[in-house]
This record gives C-alpha cells, structure tokens and sequence, in this order.
C-alpha cells in the first residue's frame, strides 16, 4: 500500500478575513483530487468551522497565526487546523446533543453548531486541546470512487 | 492591497407594501457576520413588517451566519410577528437539515 502523503502548508493571521482563503486553497486541492461538488462543499464548511474556532477563541485580542496543513493521500485528504492559543472549552466529541433537533425555539442557544458540522461532514474529525499550547484539529475525508467498481 | 473580503457578500433590501425582501449573495461568513447584523437590526424589531430572507445567491454560509438567522428566528418568535427563509440553496438546505434547524423555518401555520 502505498502511503505516500504531500503536504500543503499554510500560514495565516488569525483572523476572520482570511478564512475564505483556507476555503479557496481548499477548493483547488480538494478538486485537483477528484473530490465531488458536494464533497468539496461539505469540508469547505467544516475546514471553515475549525478556522473560525482558532480565530475566535485562541488568541482573544492579541494577534496569532493559524496553521492549515493539507495532507494529500492517495485516498483520502486530511486537513489539520493548529494554533497556539488558549485552548478552547466545551468541545464535547460526541456533538450529538448540540443539534436542534429534540429542541423548542425557547431552549436553542446559539452557537455550538460548528463542532458538530465538523463532525456530521467529515469522516474523521479528531481534537486535541492542550492548555497553553494551544488547539490542533485534524479533519479526514476519504475519496469515494463508488462508480469505479472494478 | 485590497483588505480582503469573502466572495463579496452583499445584503439588497426591497420592500412592496409590508413585505420586506433581503436579498443575501455571496458568502455571509465571521468576518462579514457585523455587517449582517447591521442591515438586520433595524428590521428585526419592526412589527409592521412582513421580514423574509431570500437566499437564492448565497453561495455559503457558516455556523456564525446560522447563528444570526436563529436570533433573527427568536426575536420574531417573540415579537409574534411573521419572519421566513426563502428559495434555500440544496447545500444550505442540507446544513439546515443537519443542525435542525430546518424545522423552524418551515412555513408557519397562521390563524387565518
């Protein structure tokens, strides 16, 4: 098997209006691959939720980078989000109850919804948050070649 | 340089009769989240108002442009006054679907 794995590395502010940049880079690796429309559209959703994570709560006020490593496999692509901040609180990896679905309008919090994107959009979503050192999170989305059956 | 702005995101207001139209393009993301809020505010409160969101030409949304429209959601709710979300793109669908919040802009049932 081989598991010959290129890397693409990023590194920007950490700061809202970079994000979309994550989402192009994104894109072109992403397509380059052969990922689907929809494939694609679902990791630009969660790539994002991870990147907004970072900018939101790593650095508060004090300026940050953030660090977005694309791992190119064979099969699959892996996209991990690091960066040096506070680590953030209240990641519960099971995700299941921050969806609405069980809940009344009165009881919805907003917010919360973007770890569980993560989580309902990728294959593999794994957090690690270490106090002071900051958060990594590495998302995994395997290519499907279901109408290349040979 | 240009300061950076995601896909041109943009919020053209029209209104005919009671019935305020936004219409949302582009991609409504966190850093474009304060201008949002900022063309929402003064409407959200208005209860002569028949507020809709047409989403035709959003090419993307995150969690944070789900969070407004749920407090945009809330605060109609409270308000008792009509609020909805129109013409939602297959991939938005789909993360309304997932987060389930679906289920509250579906068109609600008047006292007729």
């Amino acid at each position: 098997m081989s598991d010959d794995v290129q890397k693409v590395i990023l590194q920007l502010p950490a700061s809202a209006e970079y994000v979309d940049i994550v989402r192009l880079n994104l894109y072109g690796i992403a397509s380059k691959m052969g990922f689907t429309y929809e494939d694609i559209e679902d990791m630009k959703v969660a790539v994002s939720e991870a990147c907004n994570n970072s900018v939101l709560y790593a650095y508060g006020q004090k300026d940050g980078v953030v660090d977005v490593i694309f791992e190119v496999g064979a099969k699959s692509l892996s996209i991990t989000v690091k960066d040096e901040g506070e680590s953030f609180d209240g990641l519960d990896s099971s995700g299941e109850r921050m969806t609405l679905h069980d809940k009344e309008l009165s009881d919805v919090q907003v917010g919360g919804l973007g770890f569980y994107l993560m989580q309902a959009l990728m294959d593999e979503v794994s957090v690690v948050s270490e106090t002071g050192k900051g958060t990594v999170v590495t998302l995994t989305k395997r290519l499907n070649f279901t109408e290349e059956k040979v | 340089m240009n300061t950076h702005k995601s896909e041109k995101f943009q919020a053209k207001t029209e209104t005919e009769g009671s019935v305020c139209t936004v219409f949302l393009s582009g991609e409504l993301d966190l850093s474009v989240a304060p201008d949002f809020r900022l063309v929402m505010e003064p409407l959200v409160g208005d209860k002569g108002l028949d507020l809709v969101i047409n989403l035709k030409e959003l090419r993307y949304i995150d969690s944070t442009g789900i969070g407004i429209l749920l407090s945009i959601l809330k605060a109609r709710h409270g308000l008792e006054v009509k609020f909805s979300v129109v013409e939602v793109p297959s991939q938005i669908q789909k993360l309304f679907d997932m987060t389930g919040i679906s289920k509250f802009f579906a068109p609600q049932e008047d006292s007729h």
